[in-house]
């Protein structure tokens, strides 16, 4: 045989028996086999093929932790408390962790390996998070950089009842590889949709520099595309009190309101209650949804809509409150709203939205403790 | 110029699609170590000084989520927006955690986005972003931003 052949493939033929050998000592070592996941002290226990990560264990088994980044271990979301012992926190579990949570054994789901029986503690409402196989049946501009993406599930969803959830809660949009992102990716939304159209997925989706998936969505998904959502997730919600309802948000923050707002119209909920809704801009080409919401004011007399712009442009003539919504919000309180009964606070926005907000909130007689949140970060 | 391991590592923690869809790069194809030294060099000929920048710029953050999430006009020169997202980006040379943000912002002209893990690569790695990167922090177009 000529040697210049020979070389390659004496080469080729060692590298196929080194592969071989790793791939049956990795079928030997690395296997598992079937072990066993109790959730909640026996109130489920799922037997499953071990070796993998918790997080992508339980998704096969249709629990669905919440996770922004797939399992990378990069945003720090899919925190689980494990009862049992699975070693220590390894180093990139770490700068996710408070030492409350390394005391308790929180760990991040996708960095933890399933290699024996373990015992977890999970919130009760992730057991009704589903995966839903939708389509984008229209894709609206509200604004420059906000996006209204309304979703229709599949057939064989709606079947089964489709999406059941409370408005306030968000859903986790599947993002796929696309231009030089390899690996799927999910990212939060609040629903705008209500809960009575158990068909559809809405969501509002501000355009952010440099975001995986709010460039995904702006730049690339298109009517007809077949898209995941996973859901619903969250403890944002109206509380069944008859307290009046502060809600301030700002952006794509409109997402709960809107849901919230027009679950109201549909089924005649909160309708007794006072409701004040404060909602900030910059100039009027970030405002959206004013219709709407002014329709809402005028079926509803106990509903305010009070749209504020914080820098209007001449051109805008606007005839609205004036300033930043912390500002407007704290001359409503001295002037317009009513102390006589008790006050709750609803935001939805940016960390600092939402710290300044519950500043002017407390200050002016609402407790800490009846200002909800849900903090985009 | 040669990368060590850790700088290699980070590097390849900064091509787009690993920790964000756009990386950390841009087009630039030099090596991390050349792209550093580079800024560094025209940060000197500029008579700039990271830690003065990065201050500038954090001090611009900080009006900037004034707005609470809206564009708002700083000492009449700027137009500053401060945006933030869930969950958190850890730094590419693995010595930190940031909470997903991006300031933009606009003097004439020019324009800038940053985030708080962009201060931390200006301020400790001296790292402005490759060529091409939206958040790049051209050393040129700093100084007429900045100063």
């Amino acid at each position: 045989m000529n040697p210049l052949l020979l070389g390659p493939l004496v080469v080729a033929l060692i590298s196929s028996i080194l592969a071989l050998i790793i791939s049956i000592t990795d079928r030997i070592v690395n296997d598992y086999g079937e072990v066993t996941i109790d959730i909640n002290g026996g109130k489920k226990v799922l037997t499953v093929k071990g070796g993998s990560p918790l997080l992508g264990t339980l998704a096969f088994q249709n629990i669905f932790v919440p996770s922004a980044c797939g399992g990378r271990g990069s945003c720090g979301a899919c925190k689980v408390q494990v009862l049992s012992d699975v070693g220590p926190h390894l180093p990139t579990e770490l700068p996710y962790m408070n030492p409350e949570e390394v005391a308790r054994n929180v760990r991040l789901s996708c960095q933890v390996k399933v290699k024996q029986n373990i015992a977890i503690e999970l919130p009760e409402a992730l057991f009704n998070v589903r995966k839903f196989k939708t389509t984008v049946e229209r894709l609206r501009n509200v604004t420059y950089d906000i996006k209204e993406v309304y979703l229709r599930l599949s057939d064989e969803a709606i079947a089964a009842g489709g999406i059941s959830f409370t408005p306030g809660q968000y859903a986790q949009l599947v993002v796929p590889p696309y231009g030089d992102l390899k690996e799927s990716i999910q990212r939060a939304y609040s629903m705008s949709s209500t809960p009575q159209d158990k068909e559809h997925i809405e969501l509002l989706v501000r355009l952010v520099p440099g975001g995986i998936a709010t460039t995904w969505v702006h730049q690339y998904l298109k009517e007809g595309d077949t898209v995941e959502v996973v859901g619903p997730f969250g403890e944002f919600g109206v509380r069944d009190t008859d307290a009046v309802m502060v809600f301030v948000a700002g952006g794509s923050g409109m997402a709960p309101f809107k849901s919230m707002l027009n679950h109201m119209a549909q089924t005649g909920q909160w309708t007794n209650r006072e409701i004040w809704y404060f909602f900030g801009a910059r100039s009027k080409r970030d405002m959206f949804y004013l219709d709407e919401m002014a329709d809402l004011a005028t079926r509803f007399p106990n509903f305010h809509f009070v749209p504020a712009l914080s820098e209007p442009k001449p051109e805008d003539e606007w005839n609205g409150p004036v300033g930043l919504i912390t500002n407007v919000l704290d001359s409503y309180f001295k002037e317009k709203i009513s102390k006589d009964k008790p006050m709750e606070g609803y935001l939805c926005g940016s960390p600092g939205m939402i710290d300044a907000c519950v500043k002017v909130m407390t200050a002016n007689g609402i407790g800490q403790d009846k200002i909800y949140f849900d903090k985009f970060a | 110029m040669k990368m060590n391991f850790d700088e290699r590592s980070a590097y390849e923690k900064m091509k787009s699609g690993v920790l964000t869809s756009t990386g950390f790069l841009g087009h630039d194809t030099r090596p991390l170590t050349d792209i550093i030294a580079a800024d560094e060099e025209l940060f000197k000929a500029l008579g700039l000084d990271f830690d003065q920048v990065a201050d500038r710029l954090q001090e611009l953050a900080a009006r900037g989520a004034e707005g609470l999430g809206e564009p708002i006009t700083v000492d009449g020169l700027y137009l500053v927006k401060s945006d933030e997202a869930r969950g958190r980006l850890p730094c590419p040379y693995g010595d930190g955690l940031y909470h997903k943000n991006s300031v933009s912002v606009e003097r004439g002209d020019d324009r800038i986005i940053y985030s708080d893990l962009s201060l931390h690569l200006l301020r400790v790695h001296h790292f402005c972003q490759g060529q091409g990167s939206p958040f790049r922090l051209d050393p040129v177009v700093l100084k007429r931003i900045c100063f």
